[in-house]
């Protein structure tokens, strides 16, 4: 990848995942429906600019076969970045990110199927300090950017304008794979895959993630005489919604907000 | 067996749909067939008879097998096909 | 044929149509002796499509893979073996059982296929064998002279051209039919098999089959498909248990009782209830069966193309003996062996490979369905169905009913008096039992 076709790199970032009901069974494994979309529009958008897809994983040697179905439906170079499964996502995005750092355009699945949180994409687009439309319904292609639609709270939608460099994550209803050639497969079967190390030392995502729910916090018993008062003082109910404030801060600052809110409320 | 059971065992099964149909049941051809034997061997259960006197086949939790157009004895009542590679019935212990 | 033409265009010297058993098979034997070989399978794996009666008999393997019992990925080794005889509330066993088939070289195991079918195709691979999966095949190439040259799938781009095709696509055999080699297909021909597969602790099936470690049981059943003529199994498998039927599809459709309702049936009867209480469905399975042996089968050469397995209705239906795997992997070496010779040979045309029907005719393939020609058709016959089990078992019940004061009638009074019962003409019996002894003899 060298940065005079910077503009033309696209990289389509794939998770070989497990189906729920057999956790270890490779014979059932593969790519989450939203990273078929995201391969499928990382090939339509290359074509649509003259570029070419390379396809990169995190996973074990067994990965490769998502790799192989990407080389297979048309993309033009295989990584995997070498690991064994449940690494944590900010570490997978600093790989990725250290393997695709000259990208301009990174498509990704937005949730993988093996309970994933979405993460990935945002910590990506952080490292390569590129734009990001994360959780995109549909896209149109312009010529060198991207209409994205994303879906946001209340049923509305976000409509953004892409530039390069960024990365984007779509739902699997975006696009449908399309369906590789039998030619193309047969070479796939042999092509060769990139194997890389990690960049860093990769930490799994036990040592790093906890459950998210606030901290046992000691509570006066409720009063009231009724039993209904006391539900109703206990859970808030019927009064007027959870007390609130609007700032209006810088983004830096709103985030450092936040996140002390959240620690507050115990959920940090 | 009662057929809220039936479609939880039916559930068991893993089924890969694709958007389209691998077989098709002509409805015109059914609605002149009196004995209807798909009706009943189909070990999916999925030929359900319309009150419009036809026939709809539902074809998501087919298990490929072949019964129904062997049974059938209406000429071009069904059009049978493998579902597209990698779709359909994904058997797991059986 | 024209071997010039094709020789410039072939994309390999063997496609094997089918990641079953047969196709497997095959698969290893030709790339084992250096051809080129792509094995298509429409499944996202081999066996993911793939279901049975639940016992293989792989002898036929120690040809192929020697000590193939330290790694196949087999549930339970079949050490007891019943057949059980049913009317509604009634039931007699043989039952048999042997240490043994419990230890190497071993006899009969049930296991899954998604597991067996995956395990023996990944042999295929390793001896050389391209393994293509999510690809059906959508049909035949056949140069002008109508000789098969390849197959079409549903892939973009996907003709692939062979010199020969070995077509293991099963029971339905699209590719047998476009080829011309059925000349009919009769509905009365094929059996409907119908299972559920039933979650139960393992300490819990050892207890009720009377088995221990990896010893199991294999239950035949005649007598419990109702109206339908059929019959029942029940087997052990590590952590579940199989219960099923298979239904003879002509019967079924003029009947009241759907498919699972006759498992349904059968898993309430008072034999069968007490083993699979509480079991839960894991798995509910379906499959065609070729159960009439020689009568349906079909020429299975033609020029530039072999056919085994279910495809070539191998599957030996004869009710004391149930068998299919070991025949389709036996009929998909021999393909596999005829086909390298014809290649190594460069006459692939039928004369070429007519090296498989040999193969076919020397061994158990052809000559156990010769000799047992007439018992699919004697074992789905309305007496043995219908009225022979209400017969014996009426017999076995007044052989040990207690009926003092009154002495103990003679069998042979019993015999004629329960024959009368069930509306049996005596030399309909004679007929039978020479049929029988005929076949089983």
């Amino acid at each position: 990848m060298s940065s005079a076709n910077r503009t033309t790199e696209v990289v389509v970032c794939l998770k070989w995942v497990f189906q729920a009901d057999e956790p270890s069974d490779a014979r059932f494994a593969g790519m989450s429906p939203a990273d078929h979309a995201a391969l499928e529009l990382a090939l339509q958008w290359a074509t649509h600019i003259g570029g070419q897809v390379t396809a990169i994983t995190v996973g074990p040697a067994q990965a490769d076969a998502v790799l192989r179905e990407a080389l297979a439906c048309g993309a033009t170079r295989a990584v995997r970045i070498d690991t064994a499964n449940g690494v944590s996502s900010a570490d997978v995005a600093s790989a990725i990110a250290s393997v695709a750092r000259h990208a301009a355009w990174v498509w990704c699945g937005d949730y993988s199927i093996d309970n994933g949180s979405g993460s990935v994409p945002g910590y990506l687009a952080a490292a390569l300090q590129a734009s990001q439309a994360l959780g995109v319904l549909g896209v149109t292609f312009e010529s060198g950017s991207i209409v994205a639609t994303r879906r946001v709270d209340g049923g509305r939608r976000e409509v953004l304008d892409v530039q390069a460099p960024a990365v984007i994550s779509v739902e699997g209803a975006t696009a449908r794979l399309r369906r590789a050639s039998l030619t193309a497969m047969r070479a796939a079967a042999s092509a060769p895959i990139e194997v890389v190390a990690p960049s860093i030392v990769m930490r799994t995502s036990e040592h790093i993630a906890h459950t998210y729910r606030p901290r046992a916090r000691a509570l006066a018993s409720p009063t009231g005489a009724e039993a209904l008062d006391r539900v109703r003082s206990l859970t808030a109910a019927g009064t007027s919604s959870a007390a609130h404030e609007v700032e209006t801060l810088e983004p830096a600052d709103a985030a450092a907000r936040i996140v002390q809110t959240l620690r507050e409320w115990g959920y940090l | 067996m009662t057929l809220g059971n039936f479609l939880e065992t039916m559930e068991t099964a893993e089924f890969r749909v694709h958007p389209e149909a691998h077989i098709v049941v002509d409805g015109a051809i059914c609605a002149d067939c009196t004995t209807r034997e798909c009706v009943v061997a189909c070990p999916a259960n999925l030929f359900v008879p319309t009150s419009a006197g036809g026939i709809v086949f539902n074809y998501e939790q087919c298990f490929e097998c072949g019964t129904c157009y062997l049974v059938c004895t209406q000429a071009g009542a069904i059009t049978w096909n493998y579902p597209a590679g990698g779709h359909g019935v994904v058997f797991h212990r059986t | 044929m024209n071997e010039n033409v094709n020789e410039n265009v072939n994309d390999c010297d063997v496609i094997v149509v089918g990641g079953g058993p047969a196709g497997s098979c095959a698969a290893i034997v030709a790339a084992r002796a250096g051809l080129s070989v792509v094995l298509l399978e429409r499944g996202p794996f081999p066996g993911s499509k793939n279901m049975y009666g639940g016992v293989v008999y792989p002898r036929i393997l120690d040809e192929l893979i020697p000590n193939w019992w330290e790694e196949a990925p087999i549930q339970r080794w079949v050490t007891r073996r019943s057949t059980m005889l049913l009317t509604d509330t009634q039931a007699l066993t043989v039952d048999f059982r042997t240490e043994a088939w419990g230890k190497a070289p071993y006899n009969g195991a049930t296991a899954y296929r998604p597991d067996f079918d995956h395990w023996l195709a990944s042999h295929a691979e390793a001896a050389g064998a391209q393994l293509l999966t999510s690809t059906t095949v959508t049909g035949l190439l056949r140069d002008d002279k109508g000789v098969v040259v390849g197959v079409t799938t549903d892939r973009p781009d996907g003709d692939l051209r062979a010199r020969v095709v070995i077509a293991c696509d099963g029971v339905n055999s699209f590719l047998a039919k476009q080829a011309g080699l059925y000349t009919h297909t009769d509905v009365k021909h094929f059996t409907l098999g119908v299972k559920e597969t039933l979650a139960l602790p393992k300490e819990v099936i050892d207890e009720r089959f009377g088995v221990r470690g990896r010893e199991g049981v294999d239950i035949e059943i005649i007598g419990c498909t109702g109206g339908v003529n059929g019959g029942g199994f029940v087997y052990t498998n590590l952590d579940t248990v199989a219960v099923g039927v298979v239904l003879k599809i002509a019967k079924l459709a003029g009947q009241a009782l759907r498919p699972e309702q006759i498992i349904a049936t059968l898993k309430a009867h008072p034999a069968i209830a007490p083993l699979i209480e509480g079991g839960e469905v894991k798995e509910y399975s379906a499959h065609v069966i070729p159960e009439a042996g020689l009568a349906m089968m079909p020429k299975m050469i033609s020029d530039g193309m072999l056919v085994a397995g279910d495809a070539a209705a191998l599957c030996l239906a004869a009710g004391i003996w149930l068998e299919g795997v070991n025949f389709a992997m036996a009929s998909g070496m021999y393909a596999g062996e005829a086909a390298v010779e014809a290649v190594r040979a460069g006459d692939v045309s039928a004369q070429g490979l007519r090296g498989y029907q040999r193969r076919l005719s020397d061994t158990f393939v052809l000559q156990d369905h010769r000799k047992l020609r007439r018992a699919p058709e004697l074992v789905l016959s309305d007496r043995v169905q219908h009225l022979y089990p209400q017969m014996v078992a009426n017999v076995v019940e007044r052989m040990f009913r207690i009926d003092n004061p009154q002495p103990k009638p003679g069998l042979r009074r019993i015999l004629k008096q329960e024959r009368k019962r069930a509306g049996i003409r005596r030399r309909d019996l004679i007929r039978d039992g020479l049929t029988g002894f005929r076949s089983y003899g």
